[in-house]
Parts: C-alpha cells; structure tokens; sequence
C-alpha cells in the first residue's frame, strides 16, 4: 500500500491541524452533551454527542470523517452481535434462577402442585415464560429506555448495583495499568537498549510475570505478603468492623485491602507490556533507517529517540486495550482477594443464574471495550503517520 | 598517476559470533580510487560485498569488527580517529552511503524535513532551520525531485521516488566517496534508469568526486564503472578496466561468473548460460591457498598450497592466481563452447 501512494496534496489550511478539529469537535460535543435534557438517559445523550462529533468532523476534515463513519458504523454492528451474545449466552446455563431463589422458600412445603403453582407463579412474574426471542425484545426495548432491570437474587436495580461495584475494579486497574504500562515499557526499552546481564534479569523476570496465571500468582503474593508476612489484609475492600466511613481509619484500610490486589496486578501489568516493549525495540534497533541514520553521522541518543518513539506505537494501542479492559481485567484477581468489585459480583451473579445482572455485568464491559477501540482508532492517527494516511487516504 | 582519493591497504573485518568465533567476511582487501571515478564491486551472493561497503565508512558495530588495515580518505586514515571527529567531519560529509534497501532507510515517523534538519545539524553545517531547508530543497531540486517531499513522511512517497529521497539526503553535503550498496536492485527498471541518470549526473557535476558501485549485476557496472573489482570470499580475486574485466576476465573464477550471465549481445540467444558448481566456502573456516580451488575448473594440487597473492597493485589489471594471464587464456580458448 505505501509504495503505491502518492503524494497527498492537501489545501494549505488543513494541513497538519487533525488536532485541532478534533478538539474542537470533541468540545463542540461535550458543550451539547451537557445543555442536553437531564432526563433524557445517558445512552441517547451519549449516541446524540456522538453523532454531532461525527457530523463536524465529516465537515471539517471530509477524508477522515468518512474513515470514521466507517468505523462508527462497524462498531455498532459489533455492539449488537455483543448485546444479542449478552443475553443469550446466561440463558443458556443449566439451571434456572427460580430454583435459587425459591431455595430457602421450599424447604417447608411439601405439596408438590403447591410447590409447582408457587414456581410456576415466579416464572410468569418474571417473564420467564415468554419465548428467549420474544424476552431479548423487550430486554432489549428497555435497554433503550434506560432500563437494565433488577437482579434476581438481589433485589436491586441491576444499573443500582452496577454503579457500586465499578468504582472498586477501576480502583485496582486504572492505577495499575498506568503505573504498570510506564514501568513496564521502560524496563523493557532499557532490557532491548543495554542488552547483557540487565536483559538477562529484566527478561525472564517479564516472561515469569506474563505467562504464570493472574489467579496462581496472586495466591502466591495472598499467601506470601498476606499470611506467612502479614504485611496487608487478604480480605475485602475494607475493615467491615469499621461503622463510622467518614473515619481516617476507614480510609486507611481501604488502601491496606487495595494494596495488595493492586500490587499483583501491577507486576503482571509490568511483566506483559516488558516483554512487548523489549521485541518492539529490538526490532526497531534493527531497522534499515537506524543504519543509514547512524551512517549519516547521527548521533546515537537521536537515534535512540527515533526507535523508542517508533517501538511505543503498537503499545500505545495496548494501552487502550487494556483500559478498555479496565471494568473487567482484575475478575480473578478480585476473585482472589474477595475485592468487592465488578468482576468478583459477575462470578456471583453466573453461580446465582441471575440473567439481568449477568447480561448488565457483560454489557458494561462490551461496552467500554468497543469505547476503548474506537478511541484508539482516532488517537492512532494522531502520534503515527503511517495510520493518518491510511485514515484519510480516499478508499 | 595522481594521488587516489581513497585507497584502502589490506583491510580485514571479521563478524564475531556468539560462540565468538571471528568471521572474516572482509579479509585483506586492497584498492585505489581516484578522482571522478567509479569503481564497480561484483560478486554473488555472501561473498562479503555489503560488508566491504560499511567497513569503508571506518564506522563498527557489533557484530561488525574492525581486524587491520587501513582506510585513507583525502591523506587521513579514518581508522586512527576518534568516533566523535569521524561522525562530525567524515559519515554522511566526506564518505556517504545509499543502503542497499532503501525502502526502509527512513524513520517512518520523521517527515524528511525534520530528517534533514537532524543530518545537517550533526554537522554543524547552517545555523538555522531555514539555511537547512533551504539546501535540501536546493539538493532536491536539482536532482528532479519536488521540494514538497520535504514536507512528506517516507510513507507518502513511492518507491521510486523514496530511492531518490534517500539518494538526495546521502549526497546532501557532495561527499567526496559515494558508496552505493546495491541501490537499484529492488527497482523496476525505469525507476532504474532514473537513479542510475541521477547518480551519473551528480558524478558528472562534481557534487560526487567518486563512487563506489556494489551490485550483483554485472551488466548494469558496464555502463556505470571505471574499474571493476570481482570479489569471492572476502578477497579480491581479480581488479581492473571495466571493459577488460568484463570482455576478457583473467581470473578463473571471474572468467566463470562472466559466463554465467545474460549480456544482451549478439550470439547469445545461441548460448547456454553455464553455472559455477559448488558454493563459496564457509568463511569461518578458509581453506588454505586459493579459495576458489574447490570450485576452480583448472585446479591443480598446488592451489591448495599457501595463497597466491594478487599480483603487484601497480599493474591496472590484477588478479589473484598463480597461473599467469597467458596460461589462463590458453586454458580458457580450449574449453569446450557453451553451445546449445
């Protein structure tokens, strides 16, 4: 493809400001985002912000508006094979939710038709009687009013319980994906650059780190920092003994039970994105343009700066990656450590067969996935040339 | 004859492995190159031809080793210098280099005026971006191609026109050796006869005093050298005329190479086109005496007896044989004609 294109000629004005326009239309949409309704729900305001980015893009920079309509309108396409694949794939577990929830219920009544009007009852009250199509249609039709439904086994609202188990999982991974997507690539580059016994230690140490399970390795860190050291709580989001949570110790062991799990998520973190880093650079220090550049009498700490810019690229998109990942990445973790987060509520919700709080658990992370990829669609074309072209190449 | 621009006495570069074992890719190669000349390296592949080419810039990095010999260029022997006086006023200034796959020799994220920029100013040359721009698009310019390249990144540009982009920025301070490592071999042929025009032309302009021209196509050092050194196995084996070298070669081995390629001549239709059996012997471990003895069609038992050294470098035509020139071509005329 690159050997084929030609020259680009663009007008005067427009050359080198993507930025520009897309600050403005990202602000233009925020603006209306905002001076929308209050009652209208937070998918529609969403759907309406970004159907006006989209609009002043096409406008502003025609080329990469049409690449972006494209991709707006596959990542749709994607969102609902997601949301059909949200609801079905719950329901199709053995077993079913009434039986759990009439468990306790049961234990007294003897009268099997009286046991069988009792379940037959819940079943029609939950709708579960209706065909699994007919159900995903009016999931699906209350979905765009804004309604997630109610858990089964909770009793709540399922956006309710939702909106409190998040914070807690993007407690653990935003800090640990940063944290961990800096140290990481810098300990690889450094492993690439300097080679010798600093790859030798950096390198197998990332491999060890990226390749034992998350699960294995954070019963490993429970039962080594945690119970032969005790140096951290192994249990929960915080000291349940603690009724007063506007207390300093409150918020003390909220950082002691989060330590630990962000601890071990961090080191896997680092482990993965050091070993993507180290053979990025490594090819890059190979590359064609290093030779000629250091034959042309360039100095090496230049050199240095080209590959380890060029080498961060496909990071860069990794980073999104696991952002996007960011709602669901610590599920064993949190499994592990009993972290009151969204992944560790989803395992609940799949032993309780509580088909609302699964399809909303999964959704949600459908959801910020498909955000993340599309974001890293655009902000690709930013820090690499090579994918700016080929957003705005007329195809 | 006057003083060589360059001229290289018995060079030898060695490749360490990892189980650090020295292979002499380079091993004891003489020449001189003189003033608006050109001098054509040929020889096939893994005979040490690109290696040559970047021992020339006096410049090692592993695995690349720098064994003996000399490197004179203008009266200095770049190899006594230290790295910071050969990076500031001799690689990319006195003696450039156009690198065999030039599709790559770009930083894909640069656009080619913030490349230029960074090149000129390793050299102090220009105190400001403008004085550089304005010399690259000067550069550009004259060599045919548009100054908006410079506002390009080496994406944007065609094959074609990247080769010459990379050309331009090598030759960007007129060099006095141009080394051009195999710079059309992964061209079409129109975008062939651009390059070789443009390289022909700067020669001819002066901007280029000298160049030296590394390909495996012997038809295309025809038209481009003075002289014609063939290379087998990290050694010269035979030196000399363009004309002579390809018309009447000496050396067995070059004598066997010229044989085996397709001269767009009358009579050649008619003719098979002979290969060389065998391979080049492995440069980790050299036979003693003549490398090509393995392969050679007149060998006999005294090649393999300590080496046959090329003949007086005063001499303009030389080879590495211990037949003499009249003993080879009454061997050659014998030989039974490669006819169909």
């Amino acid at each position: 493809m690159a050997e084929h294109a030609p020259m680009r000629l663009e007008p005067e004005a427009r050359r080198g400001k993507p930025l520009l326009y897309i600050m403005a239309a990202l602000a233009a949409g925020a603006v209306i985002l905002t001076a929308l309704s209050p009652y209208a729900s937070l998918g529609w305001r969403i759907a309406l912000a970004a159907l006006v980015m989209t609009v002043l893009l096409s406008y502003t920079l025609p080329a990469f508006g049409k690449y972006l309509r494209k991709r707006i309108f596959w990542y749709t396409a994607t969102f609902f094979v997601a949301l059909a694949l949200n609801f079905f794939l719950p329901r199709l577990i053995p077993g079913n939710p009434v039986d759990i929830i009439l468990q306790d219920l049961m234990m007294g009544i003897t009268d099997v038709s009286r046991a069988t009007a009792l379940k037959n009852q819940y079943i029609a009250q939950l709708g579960l009687d209706k065909s699994l199509v007919e159900q995903f249609f009016i999931y699906t039709g209350n979905l765009f009013k804004g309604e997630l439904g109610m858990s089964l086994y909770l009793a709540q609202p399922v956006a309710k319980v939702l909106a409190s188990k998040i914070p807690w999982s993007v407690a653990i991974m935003m800090p640990a994906i940063l944290v961990g997507w800096l140290v990481g690539n810098m300990l690889g580059a450094q492993a690439a650059y300097k080679k010798g016994v600093y790859d030798k230690v950096i390198f197998p140490l990332s491999l060890f780190l990226s390749s034992i399970p998350s699960f294995i390795f954070s019963m490993l860190m429970l039962l080594w920092l945690g119970v032969s050291w005790n140096w951290f709580p192994v249990l929960g989001g915080f000291d349940a003994q603690i009724i007063n949570k506007q207390s300093l110790v409150y918020y003390r062991s909220l950082v002691a039970h989060w330590a630990l799990p962000f601890i071990s998520q961090t080191l896997i973190i680092i482990g993965g994105q050091a070993i993507g880093m180290r053979s990025m650079a490594l090819y890059e220090l190979n590359a064609d343009y290093v030779l000629f550049a250091k034959l042309q009498g360039i100095r090496d700490r230049k050199i240095t700066r080209y590959v380890f810019r060029n080498a961060v690229l496909p990071q860069v998109s990794g980073l999104a990656l696991s952002l996007g990942g960011m709602v669901a990445g610590s599920t064993l973790i949190e499994i592990v450590f009993s972290y009151p987060g969204l992944g560790q509520q989803l395992m609940m919700a799949i032993r309780n067969v509580d088909y609302p709080l699964i399809s909303g658990c999964t959704l949600v992370i459908s959801i910020t996935m498909l955000v993340a990829n599309l974001l890293i669609d655009i902000v690709y074309g930013l820090i690499d040339p090579r994918v700016r072209s080929a957003q705005t190449e007329e195809s | 004859m006057a003083e060589p621009i360059l001229s290289v006495r018995d060079l030898k570069t060695y490749y360490r492995t990892r189980l650090k074992e020295n292979v002499y890719a380079v091993d004891g190669v003489s020449f001189d190159l003189h003033d608006g000349h050109v001098l054509g390296i040929a020889g096939e592949s893994g005979c040490g031809k690109s290696t040559l080419s970047l021992s020339l810039m006096g410049f090692y990095f592993p695995p690349l080793h720098y064994g003996s010999g000399s490197i004179v260029l203008n009266g200095t022997d770049i190899m006594t210098l230290p790295y910071e006086t050969l990076r500031r006023d001799f690689l990319g200034k006195q003696i450039a280099y156009i690198p065999q796959a030039a599709m790559n020799a770009l930083n894909p994220t640069r656009r080619i005026s913030r490349y230029v920029v960074d090149v000129l100013s390793e050299h102090d040359i220009g105190t400001t971006e403008k004085q550089m721009l304005a010399l690259a698009e000067e550069k550009l310019t004259f060599l045919g191609l548009p100054p908006r390249v410079l506002n390009a990144y080496p994406g944007e540009l065609s094959g074609g026109m990247k080769q010459r982009t990379v050309i331009a920025l090598a030759t960007l301070l007129n060099p006095t050796v141009l080394i051009a490592d195999e710079p059309t071999s992964a061209l079409d042929v129109s975008s062939q006869k651009v390059v070789m025009a443009m390289l022909h032309r700067m020669l001819k302009q002066g901007l280029v005093k000298s160049m030296i021209f590394i390909t495996h196509e012997l038809p295309l050092l025809r038209h481009v050298a003075d002289e014609i050194a063939v290379m087998y196995a990290g050694e010269f084996v035979e030196v000399g005329p363009a004309t002579d070298v390809i018309f009447s070669p000496i050396h067995p081995y070059s004598h066997a190479l010229m044989g085996s390629i397709i001269v767009p001549e009358e009579g050649m239709k008619a003719r098979s086109l002979s290969s060389i059996p065998g391979a080049p012997p492995n440069l980790k471990n050299v036979p003693p005496g003549c490398r090509f003895a393995e392969r050679c069609a007149y060998v006999v038992p005294e090649c393999r007896m300590p080496d046959p050294v090329l003949a007086a470098m005063m001499e303009e035509h030389q080879y590495r044989c211990r037949f003499d020139e009249q003993e080879l071509r009454g061997k050659y005329a014998l030989e039974v004609p490669a006819h169909v």
